[in-house]
């Protein structure tokens, strides 16, 4: 087969009208919102969480209106409390979150060079996942049934039915279903990162952005499971009265607060490196120079992630912990301040070294730096405990956190949103409103927090309703009131300005002529994402290599045609990014949004305790989820493979680990073992707490005993066994074998999932007696839902061999479940022996 | 509402007068409204002016009785000391970081080669930041320990409930003593504060005495505190825990350690009005009836047999005798404000407290007296207020 | 020992895993203190001394700080693999490898640091108040 000829004007027409009609969105009132491709779903998430956040400021407002003046009763102490716990809550899981994954969903294609994400319809899914539980969350305010136990959510306060109403379910389930949807997020961008970039972009080469959201994504990975496993708990006490923090009988509240910060630090960074992120983008732009210190902001970002993860318990000072495990965390929280200010003097170095072009992307870098400093001085200043034993719940953090999620995310993410509207949109925003709104937000802002840090340390604790004029804090709780209207107006004026922006003429490509691969989009981009996937040199490919972006126009580089009609993008190595595979990848389709409606049924109707409606949709979820990947994935392509280009040819399929899918079942399960994991942390939580546990076993609280465990053991390991023999046998032709094996895998799951269940059943474990009962119970439900989970998957792997989906080639399928039988076995590897002899061994 | 706002307004108005915060004002002792008058008030104005300059707002004006940064006891001595030393560091650096942005602004193209900005990287960026943060760490860690305390030094028990809070002293050697909603300490001694909690999780704070420390169910923490100056103060709850969290404060009298004894000694004696034997003989019937309440021979009811009729002490005791749910009232006279330290306390604040407490402080247990008269209700508040 | 760290670098071989060694070795280091003091403390009155726990610490100290020298040696060694000079930032197999040794070197150094951060707290405190 020879090249097609790119210097014909014909054929690259032909190429561009079969990318263009591939790449067609759905069109129709209602098919239009079935589409799939990254900028559409992009757009939907970003507009989205953008409103969400609209939202939560106006609670703020009336939060700022309502303590504006002491013993103030503009809204009832009820009224109050649903609205910072929904304000906090909000802006944390509905905006920080989310904006960043919509952000990501929306460039990291253009950044990589790649025409979609590898997993087009898991975005699609987790897009109408958040619009389904945000609106679920932010709309119960409307029926005065909105969370008001603080985002924090701590127990007994919000377990105890009597001290808090339906809002604590909304918060936990609504919640729950974000939080699945985040974690899906990250493995897209996960893979995307790592396997999704073009050719010749080696790790070195890598935009700083993709590094941060690699970073950002495993931390992702490693923090929302343990806020998963706590809301189990959590949810286990409110609806069934297990008594995992009732101190009475045997539970702990502090376990919550564990749970929640090992999740809840770790997220401060989550929110914060992707806007660094977009300054490591913007910077070198606008100082046309490449970053200086590319491997120290590589160092910044990986430390911080690790570091993160020892903060927790900064937030737990007052809780009476032993000093020596405070001292342990004040150090981290120390030490972590190095990473962060590593990344200021990079971007301190590359302005220096370059030469500034000032624009109003830059005004809002410049101001959020300053503002994101202050917060993190007082940042330091809080990671002191004793400090902290004063500022902590005070007004002190109210400023705190402030100065760092506004300089530290919201002002970025300004920033960053009048850099890449042209990228999205085609058009400029105004740069004299985009600094009108700057200053006033900057002033309102410094207006509204600079006093609170005074206001707290004069006294003033956080989430009161209101105050006595006796503190001396009116005058300066007035003045916050007054810069949080100002602030709002800012916002106001942006928003007026991205309104206008339709009626704006097109911007011309590349505006702020920066060198990064993103900006090769042209103004009216088309669907396609890019002409032709480009071999990268540089970092900064636009200023280095030349005659770069015609070559991409022209189709030179590769994949320049969709021959056969389908949507692809190149798939290469970690390292190197050499060219792998090329990936099929899903068009626009109705299943993402149907599992996203009857996963959600599960989620809202639990909520209202309508449980049998609950198990149908969630049977329903079940049946839609198989159905899109029976449909949608493992396909078995027409031919092995083909050119990409340059006397490259690749498979069309791959399976183990060079598969991006492969790569998502591996960091699935790490995040699912991240879970279990928190579970088991529990268990020894309350052995650590208690001088008898287990307790002695009186009626209702002995042991699951030693053979049904180790049965469960048994069962799920010859599954686990059976699942690789199968793997190996089909792998080397022996169909019918690996049939066999699938089959007896599925059954010996089963029966050890029952024989798990069998324990604490017949031993007459009472999880409502005793924390010990019921954290056992949890465990071995935990596995139990897994070994279903297994044989789920093992008939579906069974059912697409015999229907000639799965092959000795073709064998993505028993490769993917094989990674799951490894974590779940590790997993029963862990529980069983736990529950059976650990007691005997404390 | 209109009883709610009424009482407010009464409160206010009675706040004018009857409450006496000593607060400390540019050094003298004077009451709150006193200072405020002396230095101009509040006015937004003036804290407009203050705020522009933080570093003046931080130095003038009226220390707050509830303030970290006018402290009375060693460790929040210690602590406001640490701040000021943190803060002013904070301003140096956000400065030096200001300027050295200006100054890379402002910098040619190429006037900092490669391997010059990775100096600066990591001698700016790393290195210093690595030693200022150590020493920050090495100064502030032993800061952390808790005060020696000896055996026989005064414990008091302090147990957080929704929404005010159960205050006993268990001094060495003696029968404890019951109270709420004041905390007193005598100065310059060692003291041991058992935090405990019921319910939920609440927060013990006495920002001019010491740190916060949790109170949380089915644990007993412990604060150790030295009062330095005596005067009265104010305390509150930090954690969020329900709907009168706000309203959820108490006052900290510290006092000279003989007047403290004194006050222990006084706090046991019964006074002649009513012994527990008396309060014993007035245990309530189960019932009672429209008969009772009016009282014997057609006189008005004494406030006393209207406690009894009514049923407090279901709830509250006095002198050992009643109810444990509610806060003990052998020492109400003594306190210093009504409500857990949200309301002065005088006849009117507490008969309007009595009569329908949720419109006052909406989420307290207590409930409302629909049926009481604004009589029957200040003549218990007469009651409660003579010394037992 | 050099010896051996040398023919660990003189291999070349650097992944994304290399990255997380230091920073991981950093990670066990505050899970074993965190964990260790935790339990020693709730198995005994909060007045008693710790000595045994500031002496695990120190041990667990030392141990952690073997392999985070260690690989920042061998990063270091990598990093001064022939080539063109900083910034690594061609498409080339020596730049990737220079890049991820420095970036390894750089993590190397804060984890060191942070570990003797995290250690603190055993010399200042001699009970479990």
């Amino acid at each position: 087969m020879t090249a097609p000829d790119q210097n014909d004007p014909a054929v690259r027409k032909g190429q561009e009208d079969r990318l263009r009609a591939t790449w067609a969105p759905p069109m129709g009132l209602f098919l239009r919102w079935t589409d799939t491709n990254n900028n559409r779903v992009g757009n939907w998430y970003t507009a989205t969480a953008f409103g969400f956040m609209l939202f939560a400021g106006l609670l703020a407002l009336l939060i700022r209106a309502q303590l504006a003046v002491p013993d103030n009763d503009l809204v009832s102490a009820s009224t109050f409390n649903q609205l910072f716990t929904l304000h906090g809550s909000m802006m944390m899981f509905l905006f920080a979150v989310p904006m960043f994954e919509a952000v990501s969903i929306l460039i990291l294609p253009q950044l990589l060079g790649a025409r979609d994400l590898p997993f087009p319809r898991l975005s699609a899914f987790g897009y109408w996942s958040f619009l389904i539980g945000g609106v679920f969350v932010s709309g119960s305010i409307f029926f005065d049934a909105a969370p008001d136990g603080g985002w924090f959510m701590y127990p007994p306060l919000t377990t105890d039915p009597a001290l808090s109403g339906l809002g604590a379910d909304i918060w936990m389930l609504g919640l729950s279903f974000i939080e699945v949807s985040s974690i899906a997020a990250a493995v897209e961008l996960i893979v995307g990162v790592l396997k999704c970039r073009p050719p010749g972009m080696r790790l070195n080469l890598m935009p700083l952005y993709a590094w941060y959201i690699l970073v950002v994504a495993v931390m992702i990975l490693f923090a929302f499971p343990p806020l998963i496993a706590g809301d189990i708990l959590f949810e286990m006490e409110r609806l069934l009265d297990w008594p995992f923090f009732d101190a009475t009988r045997g539970g702990d509240p502090l376990l919550w607060q564990h749970l929640f910060w090992i999740f809840g630090h770790p997220e401060v960074y989550i929110v914060f490196l992707p806007s660094i992120a977009i300054f490591a983008m913007v910077v070198p732009t606008f100082a046309r120079r490449h970053v200086v210190g590319y491997p120290w902001i590589v160092l910044a970002a990986v430390g911080t992630g690790f570091l993160s993860f020892g903060l927790w318990v900064h937030h737990m000072f007052a809780t009476g912990l032993p000093n020596i495990s405070l001292g342990f965390f004040s150090a981290a929280s120390e030490a972590v301040a190095i990473p962060t200010a590593v990344q200021i003097f990079v971007f301190i170095a590359t302005i220096w070294a370059g030469r500034v072009v000032w624009s109003t992307p830059m005004l809002y870098a410049a101001g959020s730096l300053a503002i994101f400093v202050i917060g993190g001085l007082t940042g330091v200043m809080v990671a002191v405990a004793p400090f902290d034993w004063q500022a902590h719940d005070t007004y002190f953090i109210v400023a705190h956190l402030h100065y760092v999620l506004i300089g530290g995310t919201v002002m970025p993410l300004f920033g960053g949103l009048y850099y890449y509207w042209p990228l999205v949109t085609g058009k400029k925003l105004s740069d004299r409103m985009g600094r009108t709104a700057f200053w006033m937000m900057f002033v309102g802002m410094n207006v509204t927090f600079l006093p609170m840090h005074w206001t707290g340390l004069m006294g003033m604790p956080r989430r009161v309703q209101t105050y006595q004029s006796s503190l001396g804090v009116d005058g300066l709780n007035l003045l916050s009131t007054v810069g949080a209207f100002l602030f709002a107006a800012g916002v106001a004026v942006l928003v007026a300005d991205l309104f206008r922006s339709p009626w704006r003429p097109l911007a011309r490509r590349n505006p702020w002529d920066a060198g990064t691969l993103e900006w090769t989009q042209k103004a009216d981009s088309e669907d396609w994402g890019i002409r032709s996937v480009p071999l990268i040199e540089s970092r900064y490919p636009i200023w280095d290599q030349p005659n770069f972006v015609r070559n991409i126009d022209e189709g030179r580089y590769f994949l320049p045609d969709a021959e056969e009609g389908r949507r692809e993008s190149i798939i290469t190595t970690v390292l190197d990014a050499r060219p792998l595979q090329v990936i099929r990848l899903g068009g626009p389709s109705i299943k993402p949004m149907l599992a996203a409606v009857t996963l959600g049924g599960v989620f809202i109707l639990t909520t209202y305790h309508l449980y049998w409606s609950a198990l149908v949709s969630g049977v329903l979820a079940l049946g839609v989820i198989l159905w899109w990947l029976w449909t949608g994935t493992g396909e078995i392509p027409e031919k092995p493979e083909k050119p990409i280009g340059h006397g490259i040819t690749v498979p069309l399929y791959a399976s183990g680990p060079t598969a991006p899918g492969w790569w998502a079942m591996f960091i699935t399960m790490t995040g699912d073992a991240t879970a279990f994991a928190s579970l088991i942390f529990g268990y020894f939580f309350f052995w650590t707490i208690h001088a008898d546990f287990p307790p002695p076993p009186t009626p209702g609280l002995a042991g699951p005993g030693v053979f049904w465990p180790m049965m469960a053991l048994g069962l799920i390991l010859a599954g686990w066994a059976l699942t690789i023999l199968a793997r190996e046998t089909n792998a080397r032709g022996g169909v019918g074998i690996a049939r066999i094996a699938l089959a007896l895998g599925a059954a010996a799951s089963i029966g050890g999932g029952l024989a798990a269940l069998a324990g604490p059943w017949f031993s007459g474990l009472d999880p409502v007696l005793h924390v010990y009962p019921a954290i056992v119970w949890v465990l071995v439900i935990w596995v139990a839902a897994h070994a279903a989970l297994s044989a789920i998957m093992q008939l579906y792997t069974l059912a697409r061999s015999l229907f000639g989906r799965m092959d000795p080639v073709h064998d993505a399928d028993v490769r993917n479940i094989t990674v799951y039988q490894h974590f779940f076995a590790l997993s029963a590897v862990i529980t069983f022996p736990l529950i059976a002899f650990f007691p005997g061994v404390a | 509402m209109r009883s709610s706002s009424s009482v407010l307004t009464a409160a206010a108005g009675a706040g004018k007068t009857n409450v006496r915060e000593q607060v400390e004002c540019n050094g003298d002792p004077m009451t709150s409204d006193e200072c405020a008058r002396r230095t101009g008030g509040p006015n937004l104005e003036r804290t407009l002016r203050l705020a522009a300059l933080p570093v003046t707002l931080l130095l003038s004006g009226c220390a707050g009785v509830q303030s970290a940064m006018s402290p009375f006891g060693v460790e929040a001595a210690a602590t406001a000391r640490l701040t000021w030393v943190m803060v002013a560091g904070a301003v140096l650096i956000s400065v030096a970081v200001a300027a050295l942005v200006v100054r890379a602004v402002r910098a040619p193209e190429g006037s900092l080669s490669h391997s010059g900005g990775m100096s600066l990287i990591l001698w700016a960026g790393a290195i210093g930041p690595t030693i200022i943060l150590f020493g920050l760490l090495i100064t502030a860690l032993p800061m952390m320990r808790q005060l020696p305390v000896a055996p026989n030094d005064l414990t008091i028990a302090v147990g957080g409930e929704q929404f005010w809070w159960r205050v006993q002293y268990r001094p060495t050697g003696a029968p404890p003593v019951e109270d709420a909603n004041l905390v007193r300490v005598p100065v310059g001694r060692t003291v041991r504060i058992l935090l405990t909690s019921p319910d939920v999780i609440h927060s013990f704070w006495v920002p001019g005495l010491a740190g916060k420390v949790d109170m949380i169910p089915g644990r007993t923490n412990t604060l150790v505190v030295r009062a330095t100056k005596a005067g009265t103060y104010r305390g509150q709850c930090t954690e969020f825990c329900g709907l009168a969290h706000a309203k959820m404060a108490f006052d900290v009298v510290a006092m000279e350690p003989r007047a403290f004894d004194a006050w222990l000694v006084q706090a046991r004696t019964p006074t002649r009005l009513s012994s527990p034997a008396q309060a014993g003989a007035l245990t309530p019937p189960l019932h009672p009836g429209p008969g009772l309440r009016r009282g014997t021979e057609g006189a008005a009811p004494s406030g006393q047999a209207l406690y009894t009729s009514y049923g407090c002490a279901g709830c509250h005791a006095i002198r050992g005798a009643g109810g444990r749910i509610g806060p003990d009232l052998t020492l109400l006279p003594q306190r210093r404000s009504l409500a857990a330290a949200t309301l002065p306390l005088n006849p009117a604040t507490l008969a309007a407290f009595i009569r329908n407490p949720q419109s006052v402080k909406a989420g307290v247990l207590m409930p409302r007296f629909a049926e009481m008269s604004d009589a029957e209700a200040r003549a218990i508040a007469a009651y409660l207020l003579e010394p037992k | 020992m050099i010896g051996g760290l040398n023919r660990r670098a003189a291999r070349l071989k650097a992944t994304l895993w290399t990255l997380a060694v230091p920073p991981t070795v950093w990670a066990l280091h505050f899970l074993f203190c965190y964990v260790w003091a935790a339990v020693r403390c709730a198995k005994r009155g909060p007045t008693e001394t710790i000595g045994d726990i500031r002496i695990g610490i120190a041990v667990a100290t030392v141990v952690a700080l073997i392999p985070i020298v260690a690989s920042g040696y061998i990063a270091w060694a990598q990093s001064r693999t022939e080539g063109d000079p900083p910034p690594h930032n061609a498409s080339t197999g020596p730049d990737r490898l220079r890049f991820i040794a420095y970036a390894t070197l750089l993590l190397a150094g804060l984890s060191f640091v942070s570990v003797l951060f995290v250690a603190a707290p055993a010399l200042v405190f001699t009970d479990c108040r």
